[in-house]
Order: C-alpha cells, then sequence, then structure tokens
C-alpha cells in the first residue's frame, strides 16, 4: 500500500517539476511593442511642439495605445500559440502592466483635458514604467531588467528641471526613458529567452 | 481494535491521468489542449475524456477560441479543483507517515 502511495506522490513531484522545468519566460516581445511606439510618439510630440508651438501637438501621445494595443494582443496570441501555456508570473507581469498602462494613459489624458503640462507628468510617467521594469525584473530573475529600471526611474527625476516654457523637454526625457527602461531590457531578455531555452528547438 | 484512521482519498484525483491534468494546471496560469497532451504523454481521446471528467467535477475551467482546425481548447484550474488536490496531497501524506496495521492495509486493498 505504501509503495502505491509513493508512486501517486512521485507523480506529483514529478509533474510538478516537469512543468516548473520546462517553463519558458514569455512576453519578451511586448517590451518593445510597448517600448518602440512610446519612444517614436514621444520624440514626435516633441519635435512637433517645438517646431510647430501648437496646442494638438500635446495628443500625438495617443498614438502610443493606438498602435500598442493592437500589436500586444497580437504578440501575447503569438506567444501563447509558441508556448501552448501561460505561467502564474507570466500573468502577474501582464497585469501589472495593463495596470500601469492604463494609469499613465488615464493620467496623460486628464492632463491634456486640464491644459496643465506644467506638472511634471513624464516624471510619474517615467517612474510608473520603470518600477514596472524594476519588478519584471525581479520577479523574473532578470538582473539587467532590475537593474534599467531603477537607472529609469532616476532618470525620470531629470523631467523636473524642464519647467516652464521648456516643459516639451520633458518629452524628451520620457522618451529617453522608455528607451531605457523597454527597448533595451526588451532585446536584452529577448537574447537571453533565446539563448537560455531555444537553443536546440 | 487499532486507533487508525484512513482520511477519505477523493476518487476522483486518484487516476493518473487526471491527478497529472490537476498537478500541471495547478502550476501554470492556464494550459491548452497541445500542452497536456505533451505533459501527460496521454492520447488526444482520453485526455479529452479525463477534461471532460474533471470539468464536470467544477475542478477545471475550459475556454474554447477560434473556430475549426484552428480551435484552440484552454484549461485553467479552479479553487475547487486546488483545494481538492491539496487535500489529496494531504490524505496521501498523512497515510504514508502513519503506520498501517496490516489488517487495515488489507482493507484498503481489498475493501
Amino acid at each position: 500500500m505504501k509503495s502505491v502511495i509513493e508512486h501517486t506522490l512521485d507523480i506529483i513531484t514529478r509533474t510538478r517539476g516537469e512543468v516548473l522545468g520546462h517553463k519558458e519566460p514569455t512576453g519578451e516581445t511586448l517590451f518593445m511593442v510597448w517600448g518602440y511606439p512610446t519612444a517614436f510618439f514621444l520624440l514626435l510630440e516633441f519635435a512637433a511642439l517645438m517646431l510647430l508651438h501648437q496646442n494638438w501637438c500635446t495628443w500625438i501621445w495617443l498614438g502610443i495605445p493606438l498602435v500598442g494595443a493592437p500589436l500586444m494582443i497580437y504578440y501575447l496570441r503569438k506567444d501563447d500559440d509558441h508556448t501552448h501555456c501561460r505561467t502564474i508570473e507570466a500573468n502577474v507581469i501582464l497585469q501589472m502592466w495593463m495596470f500601469l498602462g492604463f494609469i499613465s494613459c488615464l493620467g496623460g489624458f486628464l492632463m491634456g483635458c486640464a491644459d496643465v503640462f506644467e506638472i511634471c507628468y513624464c516624471t510619474f510617467q517615467g517612474l510608473l514604467v520603470s518600477m514596472g521594469c524594476f519588478v519584471t525584473g525581479v520577479i523574473l530573475r532578470f538582473r539587467p531588467k532590475t537593474l534599467c529600471g531603477f537607472i529609469g526611474a532616476i532618470l525620470s527625476f531629470a523631467a523636473l528641471f524642464f519647467q516652464g516654457e521648456h516643459w516639451p523637454w520633458q518629452l524628451f526625457v520620457a522618451a529617453v526613458v522608455a528607451i531605457i527602461t523597454l527597448i533595451i531590457p526588451g532585446h536584452l531578455f529577448r537574447r537571453y529567452v533565446r539563448i537560455t531555452f531555444r537553443k536546440n528547438s | 481494535m487499532s486507533n487508525f484512521k484512513f482520511p477519505p482519498i477523493n476518487s476522483l484525483l486518484h487516476s493518473e491521468l487526471r491527478l497529472k491534468i490537476v498537478v500541471a494546471l495547478d502550476s501554470l496560469q492556464s494550459a491548452d489542449f497541445m500542452y497536456l497532451c505533451q505533459i501527460t504523454d496521454s492520447t488526444r481521446g482520453n485526455l479529452s475524456t479525463q477534461i471532460t471528467t474533471l470539468m464536470d467535477a467544477g475542478y477545471i475551467d475550459v475556454t474554447k477560441s477560434g473556430l475549426g482546425r484552428f480551435s484552440r481548447t484552454t484549461c485553467s484550474i479552479t479553487s475547487k479543483g486546488r483545494e481538492a488536490l491539496r487535500n489529496y496531497e494531504d490524505g496521501l501524506r498523512k497515510i504514508f507517515s502513519q503506520e498501517v496495521p496490516a489488517q487495515e492495509e488489507q482493507k484498503m486493498i481489498n475493501p
């Protein structure tokens, strides 16, 4: 009887080990999917404001969710097709980024409606993104991501130095933060996943 | 008369394939049919039957997406299923750690 129980407990341990051992981190493309549109549209908004000085230019950032969201849905489906499963960590990270993205967009929208660009919103936004990058790095145990999040958070405070009529430079700082916290760790993580998990496939 | 008490064992989970499905889903947020097929090393027909049994018991949730050839079946464990697995595992460990009298052991094997 004990050998039957031992066998059953062994099945549980073995299956658990097999599942946990073959877990490939997903969502490495999501960082770039959001990173490139963020950097592009923020730099475009910065350039437009510097050259045209028109109020409508402050809405160019809306291109970020308009381009990022459909791309994210597409790549999430692609990731699921590739791995055939979603880990608990991946789900936590996804939900955290959805929350941060929503808060970030809502804040930007309200700022635009209230026409209060003197407030250092880019610092706040940069801190949100950096925090997301830092926490993602901690969850995935990927140190470069944690480090990029830390650097991004410190750099976000640089936006505080651009007040009054120089406020468009905050957008430039936010674009640099996006490159550091989204694009660079995205590429590093993709390389890490390819080398570690897909070298034999 | 011995004081040995045999903890109730969930008969639904006391099948190798069903147990593997529930354990795999317990470690993941969700998994599709292909993944479960691979991890349990079972045939599609058998896996499908066991998934239906577990779904009817309320241990797992099954979502179907897509159409025709490209349809995809995604499974995830429910809180009821998670609790059942904990109880099952605890029960087995209890029995394993206890000294089972020969008479009771015989009863368990041939009830």
